[in-house]
């Protein structure tokens, strides 16, 4: 079904307070087509490619990584509200001091030697995942003066079809930073609460972790060709 | 019907965590020639892209979608960055053609999806691997109808190098490639 302009709930290329959507964002409006036959198909993960202590990353290291541990829990679904089974979900994060392991991170705070930041997991028969993780810290980034990133897990997502292939960012509640951050703030206000997980302590582990749940839908504007 | 979850940008950070040995090998089951698709990404003032996620998915020779989970990795679906002069390259099978639901021809083509720093959504697009004539009745052709813009999507085979494709992506201005949406 055609997502009208109304339910739009995706940011635009062009976001100039982003500063660095200006070089990049295509000026030409995109050509609509529907989904190819191909591009209704998806790329089928082997079963080895993910371990299951992948869904973990607090134990990566030879102890403990620093920081708040949580639990995240939540489903995945496609724009009809069908699960999207067994398929792969990435994520990567800073760790609680909001720097990454990554050469281009000049952010001058620890490295943590107990923590990578990086995990996968295929999701059940129902759509579901579970990660377990620690919660990233802010950290400063130099689009514009005293400019922070609100604490955020960076989401990688399939679908049921390569049409629906998403790259996001979960938030978490209550943070007061996602209303100076551009990046979140380029989503239209219909759309912003989808990113921010709600605190689910039923799901964290007692006296351990604090439990989040955030579920995703993908995108099922034209998703679906007819006749495919 | 739920509403979708908004995108969001890949950011700079991603270079540890997606990227894969050999990713740009691109897996296929059964023995085929291979080829490279390649080039380079270049934002609005023609500066490389250093920092990009460029990824392929695209049927095998026979126009055969990929299927099966029995490899290293999925069939048929390749993942780089791109370096530090905003170049890519893809190592894979020619893909051959197929066919639509109303039975309309889809030409030679590998189906992209470019996500960066500065790139709020993912920018999703499809490069011919065949000569502009022979293209032009592909659903995505007709769509675009103008033949300098279908151009901008048109991957060179290299003269000395038949398996050497070539293939630069403009996201802004001057030679602005063409982006779908669905």
């Amino acid at each position: 079904m055609a997502e009208t302009r109304a339910d739009n709930v995706h940011p635009p290329y062009l976001y100039p307070d982003y500063k660095s959507t200006r070089l990049r964002a295509p000026a030409q409006p995109l050509v609509r087509v529907p989904p190819s036959p191909l591009e209704a198909t998806v790329p089928a993960f082997p079963k080895a490619f993910v371990k299951e202590s992948e869904a973990d990353l607090t134990t990566w290291g030879r102890s403990a990584p620093l920081g708040e541990k949580m639990v995240l829990v939540g489903r995945v679904l496609d724009g009809d509200g069908r699960p999207v089974r067994r398929s792969l979900v990435e994520v990567w994060q800073a760790n609680a001091s909001g720097k990454y392991p990554h050469p281009v991170d000049d952010h001058d705070a620890p490295l943590d030697p107990n923590f990578l930041g990086k995990g996968q997991v295929l999701t059940d028969d129902e759509g579901r995942y579970r990660i377990v993780t620690i919660k990233p810290g802010a950290y400063p980034w130099q689009n514009h003066a005293f400019g922070w990133r609100p604490a955020h897990i960076h989401f990688s997502l399939f679908g049921n079809a390569y049409a629906q292939r998403l790259i996001t960012q979960m938030f978490f509640p209550g943070d007061p930073l996602l209303a100076i951050d551009p990046i979140f703030q380029s989503v239209p206000e219909a759309g912003r609460n989808l990113l921010i997980a709600d605190l689910d302590l039923e799901h964290g582990i007692e006296g351990v972790a604090l439990g989040y749940r955030w579920d995703m839908v993908l995108s099922g504007r034209h998703a679906t060709p007819m006749g495919v | 019907m739920p509403k979708p979850t908004p995108s969001q940008t890949v950011g700079p950070f991603f270079a540890r965590d997606l990227l894969w040995k050999d990713g740009g090998a691109v897996l296929f089951p059964g023995r085929w020639d291979r080829i490279t698709l390649t080039g380079c990404v270049f934002d609005g003032t023609g500066a490389p892209i250093v920092d990009a996620l460029f990824e392929t998915w695209q049927a095998d020779p026979t126009g055969k979608f990929p299927s099966g989970d029995d490899g290293a990795r999925p069939y048929g679906y390749g993942r780089v960055s791109t370096d530090t002069d905003g170049r890519y390259a893809i190592e894979t099978v020619m893909p051959g053609s197929y066919k639509g639901p109303g039975g309309e021809t889809y030409a030679p083509q590998i189906s992209v999806s470019i996500f960066a720093r500065g790139l709020l959504k993912a920018l999703q697009t499809r490069v011919f691997l065949a000569p502009l004539e022979a293209v032009k009745d592909d659903p995505l052709a007709r769509a675009i109808g103008d033949p300098e813009r279908l151009r901008t999507l048109i991957a060179t085979r290299d003269e000395k190098d038949p398996k050497l494709y070539r293939w630069d992506v403009r996201l802004r201005g001057a030679g602005e490639a063409v982006f779908i949406e669905y």
